[in-house]
């Protein structure tokens, strides 16, 4: 049991809602002449947390009948992480890969390589992003709902939003972040990836960077408890959970409608916290 | 040029390099060390002519050699020792050495078939003790004939050590793969990875040759 579980987490992902895709009707594709609507397109997104790819085509079904976007033109490839999902573009197995809107737009900042795909048919197929703790911390889920609240109220979300992700001069190395450290507090582990930048990378130091960063040290002034980051595998994250070995790992949540509920891909022992980010997803293909 | 120096060089971005370098050694030396150990005393008990330890020995190595180390380390980690609050890299040491042990165990095994026992009966005719039979017949022989394939194994192993970021460990691989998402090249990035472990490769090779051709002129001399 505890075998299959583990190998099923191995399966797990970062862009928990990367696929929900609908953008574009004829113009993706690379290499393949003349492209008509009715054209199946290679789409390439990273692997769904908790989510075998036949309830993944379960779920593309129920998005389709909702939002009335064309998921079933796209065949999907799932790749464990945006290195790979990177490399599946650059050597053609997917003619487009779906991104969050921000970190598709870090990839054209800092490559020449890809372009958008147009397409306006995307609006309502946003995902939102939260913690996710195990479900017997109610507590720390509590103190984090109230964190993100006052952090909204006051203002302190957008600004961090607008300083790590929307104005982010993603030229530049990005900003360092301290976390503030309270003697004799007590610590809670959060796992980062490094692999999803804005949201999340790790700088030249070898120190995790971007908006999850900036948003933990300023979790960790308010709850004034401290925040320790461990750098960990997007594959083993959820093993790292339940195991106790961390406390918190980020996660992105996809509710459409009546049909499709927030927590459709939760695992049982899993709890989410109040989202404090939202975002658009977006295509990109290589550069013609 | 001038994009593998910003990927790899640029703001200290080579020292992150080393330090993953160095987490991946330090994990490869040490399983070697307490591999190698162990291998020699699982070889020793699969040898043995009692019963209940070479069947424990045999399982053991079955086990060992034929699970995924991946799997085997994401077990131990946060399964069998997550309440233990080891750090991790002490968790991967074990879980390296307990593989690597089996490994050496059988290539042990295999030099100590391929040699020929009328020797060790030649020498305990001839009045010599057990131990002194094992240490000057056998010992010396054994070394020369598993050294390549222990030369492999000590390669293999640095290479699977590259799984240690499933369990919190930032080590060479995942210096290589944090750089690749921050910079958005990962074609380069992780061909400089690869060859960073062929570097390592290399110099195991070198060493290997070095050690060998010393012996070889030792015994030219004597």
């Amino acid at each position: 049991m505890k075998l299959k579980k583990v190998a099923k987490m191995l399966l797990s992902c970062v862009l928990a809602g990367a696929l929900f895709t609908g953008c574009g009707g004829s113009q993706g594709g690379t290499d393949k002449p003349a492209q008509d609507s009715g054209k199946e397109i290679k789409l390439g997104m990273i692997t769904h947390l908790n989510a075998t790819e036949t309830r993944m085509a379960e779920i593309l079904q129920m998005v389709q009948e909702e939002t009335k976007v064309p998921v079933s033109k796209y065949v999907l490839t799932y790749y464990n992480n945006l290195n790979n999902l990177q490399m599946g573009l650059e050597s053609g197995s997917v003619d487009e890969v779906s991104l969050y809107k921000c970190v598709a737009d870090f990839a054209l900042a800092t490559s020449d390589k890809f372009e958008l795909v147009a397409g306006d048919n995307l609006k309502g197929l946003s995902d939102s992003f939260c913690f996710a703790v195990r479900k017997e911390d109610t507590a720390l889920k509590a103190d984090l709902d109230k964190t993100i609240d006052e952090m909204k109220t006051d203002g302190t979300l957008d600004k961090l939003i607008n300083d790590f992700i929307t104005n982010v001069d993603k030229k530049q190395a990005p900003p360092k972040i301290d976390i503030p450290m309270t003697e004799g507090a007590q610590t809670i582990k959060v796992g980062v990836t490094g692999d999803l930048p804005p949201f999340d990378f790790v700088n030249t130091d070898g120190t995790p960077a971007g908006f999850n960063t900036a948003l933990l040290a300023e979790v960790a002034k308010r709850l004034g408890r401290n925040i320790e980051i461990v750098d960990i595998d997007s594959g083993a994250r959820a093993a790292a959970l339940s195991s106790k070995q961390i406390d918190v790992i980020f996660w992105a949540i996809v509710p459409i409608g009546e049909k499709i509920p927030s927590d459709i891909d939760k695992p049982e022992n899993v709890e989410m916290s109040k989202p404090y980010f939202k975002d658009d997803v977006a295509h990109l293909k290589l550069k013609k | 040029m001038e994009l593998i120096y910003s990927i790899f060089i640029k703001d200290g971005g080579w020292l992150t390099i080393l330090k993953g370098l160095q987490v991946t050694l330090e994990i490869s030396v040490l399983s070697l060390l307490f591999g190698t150990l162990l291998g020699s005393l699982l070889c020793f008990l699969r040898v043995s002519k009692f019963t209940p330890l070479k069947i424990f020995a045999q399982v053991y190595i079955a086990i060992i050699r034929g699970s995924p180390v991946l799997m085997l380390l994401m077990l131990l980690f946060y399964g069998v020792l997550a309440r233990a609050g080891m750090p991790p890299v002490a968790v991967a040491v074990i879980t390296f050495s307990l593989h690597t042990a089996a490994h050496v165990a059988e290539l042990l095994r295999a030099s100590l078939m391929a040699l020929d026992k009328g020797q060790v009966e030649a020498a305990r005719t001839l009045g010599f003790s057990k131990w002194q039979a094992f240490k000057l017949v056998t010992f010396p022989q054994i070394c020369r004939i598993a050294k390549p394939v222990y030369q492999s194994t000590v390669v293999n192993l640095i290479q699977w050590t590259s799984v240690v970021g499933y369990v919190t460990i930032t080590d060479l691989t995942r210096v290589i793969n944090n750089i690749a998402s921050r910079t958005m090249q990962p074609m380069i990035t992780i061909t400089g990875g690869l060859l960073i472990y062929l570097a390592i490769s290399w110099l195991v090779h070198v060493i290997f040759n070095w050690s060998e051709r010393k012996s070889q002129l030792r015994q030219a001399d004597s």
